[in-house]
């Protein structure tokens, strides 16, 4: 049997801060030490891995590249405890460890023919990316899309250069905002869940995803019921400590569900039943 | 011997005052001989009060192990007091905490128990094993009287006692506002002889003896946790980041943590022995304890929450401190 | 294979035999009993209730290594159970081995954890019947098991007063009463149907009992019920409950190094009742009292693992109740879920 507690080394390509402060934003572009692993690693949008170092820890991140983007992963990991400070010193040509793929995925494939829209946070929009990268890069499958993303300031917004490419090559709709007013901003002043009363999608044929912090999550769910949105048409991620990725440790539970197995995707529908899922 | 009736009268004006949230005292246990804490909030609850000698918990532990969330905005704190039971031993615990300024005096209101001792439940057990229906302990005189099951038994006092029982010093509370009973005079003295007795031997004997003991240890914390002076809110034990204990459990870690553990009450333990009642592997731990109570007395003088007054002992240097220990 | 009878005269040399396996049995420090490793028949302890700590710390260690490392290096040494030699439990309590017939379905549910699966499969499980249930908390048979249960068993042994009636239940079993075929005799005859009777008359000794019927169900619609916060009061917080049972299989993974730069990733035991159990490294604790964990910890055991695993993750030994400092009772919280309206 494979043993799912042994992590494949991987190599940083590139390494770049997204965001600047003490909770930065690193993203880092990976390849497995060992091409052979690429034969049996395949993973899906939404779909997370254990990342670490040995001697420091591991910890669970999404993995925020598409499976389309061929040959590299990429983590886009803010600094928060001891493991992610130890990512964080890390620069191209460094290694750490990741095991994975983990956990389940956007359900895309249900998703065809359907408008989605993505309504991103700060660094919820980790998971996102896959999804918007999946969809571009399967153009024809889908219908709309339609991009809200919003951080405290522009300095604060993840991923920018693909925001300009993504709202100049006519793939997706982009609704950009910061939480406060600052100089030479030309987009939304607000907080995403009343940016997104603005753009006011229509539920018709359409899906919507949200990640983020769980105060704009609270809000953006029940601003998309507002607009018509039923549960089943909503999705998000949820985040829990976790230690092994794998359904066995038991701590990552919400209700009866395992966040790293079970999740981290759940529709709002499923949630909806479960009085422990936005503790 | 505490008046049940009297106690429930007492702790019902208590906990009718506009001024007291809880009232933490005991009531009778699931199964057998056991008693356990009764947090009261309402008057018609204090009728499930109850004191005998099978009350063994310290209550003194829940002032401070009482977990306080964030006061919701536009909430105003609850600033009430919280009302305690406590026996001779507990009170001390009290008195240690608040002489650590853990809180002020006005925050709780103390009934105090003179205690003529409580059995150690153990050696209930052993002695009347397979007890289910709920039994009732009395002391009358110098036996306990035990009855269950429409049967009633005497044994001797000192058969059941606690061994804390059998030198306490304080069996009268040192701090209550309300006493429930007639003061109880000192019966017992502590003269050291367990402690004289662990001393008197080899270091090599001494690790082996502790190396067996804390080999059992599964770092459950209980000892720590039912501790009335381990109330540190951000324990070193639990910090993550960085972490100063590793959390795997051999013989190296274990005694690296019953050290730390027996360090942090030196001169602080007020010899409840609550932390070696809960073991559930029956590590001797008061006999560390023990130790550094015996040398703090010794040495400084000075005995753990008798005085709220005084400044705690190992905060405060004074000039003639004895240093000839220090290598 | 015919029972047999395993004389009380010759349970030393059997021990002695088993010897050259790894042989686990419970042995008694202080007035504690625990199951170890042990070399010398005289250490075992057969004349016992059951043991403070139960005997998944043979299958699940209480802390064991995942894989080695040396800082710097990028190999990754996997630990080897294999290493560690067929295992044989004697003397284990019904309870614990329907215990880990429980677990087992966790481990092996979806991802097959290696450590634990191997370490199982090199293990015999020889149980000792409950002709005395050793607690009067015991309520094994509201949990679908028995005094006598050979669940997760491969041997049963029963004490019939001078000696053991030796049952296999598993080829496992059956080859390990080959190996012991030496020390054994033809069990005598009625022995069984004796057997049956004390099994009989061991079950009407279990004195506590709950009907679960509809608790899995009920529980999540408590989730706000006063109850909670009621029988978790007096709770202070410590991890006696999970640690003593026999089911509770949470774990957390640290790794350690040490200064040559030698380090190890591990697991060890946590607890539900932690506080640092579910902390997140923003610091926000999704259960920040003793009232959410209480509740995780009873729903998790009559809830979740039979939503999943189709089986409640308890198996009314008592440990729970017997050790709590506090007297929190098992028993007592599911007669308010019960009655909680």
């Amino acid at each position: 049997m494979k043993n799912p507690y042994i992590p494949y080394e991987v190599k940083i390509e590139e390494a770049w801060y997204e965001t600047p402060g003490d909770r930065c934003i690193k993203t880092f572009k990976v390849t497995f030490a060992d091409e052979k692993v690429w034969d049996d690693w395949s993973h899906l949008p939404g779909q997370c891995a254990m990342v670490g170092i040995p001697g420091v820890g591991e910890s669970m991140f999404c993995i925020s590249s598409s499976p389309t983007e061929k040959g590299y992963l990429r983590f886009s990991i803010m600094k928060m405890g001891k493991n992610t400070s130890a990512l964080h010193e890390l620069e191209a040509g460094d290694s750490f460890y990741v095991r994975g793929p983990l956990g389940n995925n956007f359900p895309l494939e249900e998703w065809k023919g359907k408008n989605v829209i993505t309504i991103g946070g700060g660094i919820g929009q980790a998971p996102l990316r896959p999804v918007i990268q999946w969809i571009r890069d399967n153009r024809d499958d889908f219908g709309e899309l339609t991009v809200i993303y919003g951080a405290r300031t522009s300095a604060d917004h993840c991923f920018k250069p693909e925001f300009e490419d993504l709202g100049s090559c006519g793939d997706a709709c982009c609704h950009l905002a910061v939480d406060v007013e600052e100089e030479g901003w030309p987009h939304f002043v607000g907080f995403v869940p009343t940016l997104l009363m603005e753009v006011s999608p229509s539920p018709e044929n359409a899906i919507a995803v949200t990640c983020g912090p769980p105060i704009m999550i609270k809000f953006v769910l029940e601003n998309l019921e507002k607009l018509g949105f039923a549960p089943e048409q909503v999705y998000t991620t949820l985040e829990n400590r976790m230690k092994c990725g794998i359904g066995k440790c038991g701590r990552c539970n919400v209700g009866h569900l395992y966040v790293c197995k079970d999740g981290p995707v759940f529709s709002y529908s499923q949630l909806k039943e479960i009085p422990e899922a936005f503790a | 011997m505490v008046d049940i009736e009297k106690l429930r009268e007492i702790a019902r004006e208590i906990i009718s005052r506009d001024d007291v949230r809880q009232l933490i005292g005991y009531r009778q246990g699931t199964y057998g001989f056991r008693a356990r804490p009764a947090f009261v909030t309402d008057p018609g609850e204090v009728d499930k009060l109850i004191f005998s000698p099978a009350c063994v918990n310290n209550l003194a532990t829940y002032i401070t192990l009482e977990e306080r969330l964030p006061v919701p905005r536009g909430q105003e704190p609850d600033l009430r007091k919280v009302a305690v039971m406590v026996k001779g031993c507990d009170s001390r615990a009290l008195v240690q905490q608040m002489e650590e300024k853990a809180y002020e005096r006005e925050r709780i209101l103390v009934l105090g128990i003179p205690c003529t001792g409580v059995v150690d439940m153990d050696k209930v057990e052993k002695r009347f094993p397979g007890v289910l229906a709920r039994g009732e302990i009395v002391l009358e005189g110098d036996k306990f009287l035990l009855t269950y099951d429409g049967k009633e038994e005497e044994v001797a006092k000192g058969e059941l006692l606690a061994d804390k029982c059998t030198r306490c010093r304080y069996p009268t509370p040192l701090v209550y506002d309300q006493l429930l009973d007639e003061e109880v005079a000192r019966f017992a003295d502590d003269d050291y002889a367990d402690v004289e007795a662990l001393e008197k031997r080899s270091a090599e004997e001494k690790w082996a003896y502790w190396e067996e003991k804390f080999s059992r240890c599964i770092r459950c914390y209980s000892c720590r946790n039912v501790c009335p002076m381990c109330y540190c809110e951000d324990c070193v034990l639990d910090r993550l980041n960085p972490q100063w204990m590793r959390r795997s459990v051999d013989v190296s870690e274990n005694t690296a943590y019953h050290i730390a553990r027996a360090y942090h009450l030196a001169g602080r333990c007020i010899q409840c022995g609550e932390c070696q009642r809960v073991c559930p592997v029956d590590i001797p731990l008061m006999e560390l304890n023990r130790k550094f109570y015996k040398d703090v007395e010794e040495l400084y003088d000075y005995e753990p929450g008798t005085n709220a007054e005084a400044p705690p002992l190992l905060s405060t240097f004074k000039v003639d401190d004895r240093e000839d220990f220090i290598m | 294979m015919a029972v047999k009878k395993l004389s009380k005269d010759k349970v030393k040399e059997a021990l002695q035999e088993l010897t050259k396996f790894r042989l686990i049995a419970p042995a008694k420090s202080d007035e504690v009993v625990i199951f170890k490793q042990i070399e010398n028949p005289d250490e075992a302890y057969l004349e016992y209730g059951n043991s403070t700590v139960p005997p998944k710390r043979v299958v699940f260690p209480q802390t064991e290594t995942l894989f080695r490392f040396l800082r710097g290096s990028p190999e990754l040494k996997e630990k080897d159970v294999e290493e560690e030699g067929t295992t044989v439990i004697f003397g284990l309590r019904p309870c614990d081995a329907r215990a880990m017939a429980i677990v087992d379905r966790l481990f092996s549910w979806d991802y097959e954890d290696p450590y634990y699966l191997k370490r199982r499969q090199l293990t015999t499980l020889v149980g000792l019947a409950c002709v005395e249930p050793p607690s009067v908390n015991c309520f094994c048979t509201s949990l679908g098991g028995s005094p006598f249960g050979t669940e997760g068993l491969d041997i049963l042994l029963t004490d019939m007063g001078d000696h053991y009636l030796v049952q296999a239940l598993t080829e496992k079993g059956e080859k390990l009463q080959e190996t012991l075929s030496a020390h054994l005799e033809d069990a005598p005859a009625g022995d069984e149907k004796k057997a049956e009777e004390l099994a009989a008359a061991a079950e009407g000794k279990i004195a506590r009992s709950i009907n679960t019927e509809g608790i899995p169900e009920k529980l999540p619609t408590l989730w706000e019920h006063e109850l909670w916060k009621k029988v978790s009061a007096a709770c202070l917080g410590c991890g006696i409950c999970t640690f003593l049972c026999p089911t509770c299989h949470c774990f957390d993974i640290q790794d350690e190094v040490e200064e040559t730069g030698e380090g190890r990733r591990a697991r060890m035991w946590d607890s539900c009742m932690f506080s640092e159990y579910t902390l997140h490294a923003s610091g926000h604790n999704p259960r920040p009292t003793r009232r959410e964990r209480t509740r995780n910890r009873i729903s998790h055991k009559y809830s979740y693992y039979p939503k999943r695993f189709e089986v409640i993750a308890c198996v009314g030994c008592g440990r729970c109740i017997n050790l709590c400092p506090v007297n929190i009772d098992i028993l007592e919280i599911l007669e308010q879920v019960v009655d909680a309206s």
